[in-house]
């Protein structure tokens, strides 16, 4: 998957992830690699989380500068 | 009536008498008809025959001479004055001697306010009919009119009233106004032309009609069917401000918007600058807190996804461990082993397990297993 998923895709995959494996139903090994998978999403969207945040900051502090006395 | 002329060769040429009594008589012919207008220069004298006076079209300012026998008139004792509205029924003549054309009045009733609300009221149901007063006519006025258009008249109450409101309210207002006659027989005709006028300048997005109070017959104008049409027709929105809350002149059924009084239409028309400023504010507010709302909202979600997916292969682990576990159990239940526990023995002979008694001789050797341990013993005898 070379493409990056967006934020929301990413996070329907890892949600997708954890309910199977709390299924149980998963062959150990495969639940190994969805474990793997599952922390990638994780970091990604954490990632994206963090750069929103960043933006906010960056438009309130701009909103800020420009409050009309 | 043969009218005498004289020939001068191919000329037909008439005295002025001849003349008159020709157009006298033409004009004799024409039907009787009522006429109403404004009752001016009533003159009236014992020694004449006949009482004068003109009939004024209150709207256009045409002038009609009448004329109506003494005897007659005082007998109607209508006690006319200057002003009054009539009805006249009557034919046109020609006062020959003067070669003055008037209304020679059979019958003469004045026509009173109730006679003036009663057309009105007529004049209101066909407009009404023709759907010109309509709730689905009705324009939204703008938000934030770039240029408004104020129809007033000169020097009016009622346009100082609007422009201190509108700038008190909307400081910015771009105010386009537009004087006229507010009264009187020229009014409805200036105010439409007024109105076009004002129209017709760019960015003109409302016209606000405004005229103070005034008596019934001031604010007649308002209800001309004329002016009435056209501010239906309007290109831009139209806010009536006529008149006081119990006078419900036609225009302002017409109109888009009405206003009791001049400063409300101005409220009306513009919005409350700080009032906007403030809402603008609180929604840009909003705005941030909304985009940090929903992002700890995501984070909390994805917190949550993530917690689960850690614990998801322990768990994963964990039962599958009770699952084995749960095997190991079933497998030692079925093994021989707990069957020797309670009480059982196994026989084998040379090896093999003893399942029946012809299998074995007396004399012969066998091995039995218990639980714990075993012995060799002797077969004693076979059944």
């Amino acid at each position: 998957m070379n493409d990056a998923p967006t934020f929301e895709a990413a996070q329907k995959e890892l949600e997708e992830i954890v309910h199977r494996l709390e299924s149980g139903e998963a062959p150990l090994d495969e639940a190994l690699q969805l474990w793997q998978r599952g922390e990638e999403l994780y970091r990604l969207c954490r990632e994206r989380l963090d750069a929103a945040e960043g933006r906010i900051e960056e438009l309130a502090s701009r909103a800020e500068a420009t409050k009309p006395a | 009536m043969k009218i005498e002329a004289i020939d001068y060769g191919d000329r037909r040429v008439y005295s002025v008498g001849a003349f008159n009594r020709g157009v006298a008589s033409w004009l004799a012919r024409l039907p009787t008809v009522w006429v109403e207008g404004e009752v001016t220069e009533l003159r009236r004298q014992a020694r004449w025959a006949s009482v004068f006076f003109t009939l004024k079209d209150p709207a256009e300012g045409a002038c009609l001479g009448v004329s109506m026998p003494r005897g007659q008139f005082d007998a109607l004792r209508l006690e006319l004055a200057d002003g009054d509205r009539v009805h006249v029924y009557g034919r046109p003549e020609l006062f020959e001697a003067r070669g003055e054309f008037r209304l020679r009045a059979l019958s003469l009733e004045r026509f009173g306010l109730g006679d003036h609300l009663a057309a009105l009221e007529r004049l209101k149901q066909k407009l009404a009919a023709e759907g010109l007063f309509a709730p689905e006519r009705k324009r939204p006025l703008p938000f934030l009119p770039r240029r408004i258009g104020l129809v007033t008249g000169n020097d009016a109450a009622a346009k100082r009233d609007v422009l201190t409101t509108l700038t008190a309210r909307f400081p910015p207002a771009n105010v386009l106004v537009g004087e006229t006659y507010v009264q009187g027989p020229r009014a409805a005709g200036a105010i439409i032309e007024t109105m076009r006028a004002l129209c017709r300048e760019s960015d003109v997005d409302v016209i606000v009609l405004a005229r103070g109070g005034g008596s019934f017959e001031d604010l007649l104008p308002f209800s001309d069917e004329r002016l009435v049409r056209a501010i239906a027709a309007c290109p831009v929105p139209v806010v009536s401000a006529v008149g006081h809350e119990q006078d419900t002149p036609l225009c302002d059924l017409a109109a888009d918007a009405r206003a009791s009084t001049p400063s409300t239409a101005a409220r009306l028309v513009v919005p409350d600058l700080a009032e906007v400023l403030q809402r603008l504010d609180r929604a840009r507010a909003g705005l941030e807190r909304g985009a940090r709302r929903s992002l700890e909202r995501e984070r909390r979600k994805l917190d949550g996804a993530h917690e689960r997916l850690d614990r998801a292969p322990r768990l994963l682990l964990e039962r599958k461990r009770a699952r084995l576990e749960h095997a190991a159990g079933r497998l030692k239940t079925l093994s021989p082993h707990a069957t020797l526990e309670r009480g059982y023995a196994i026989v084998r002979n040379e090896g093999a397990i003893v399942r029946s008694g012809s299998s074995v001789e007396p004399g012969q050797q066998v091995d039995v297993e218990l639980a714990e341990g075993g012995f060799g013993a002797k077969v004693e005898e076979t059944r």
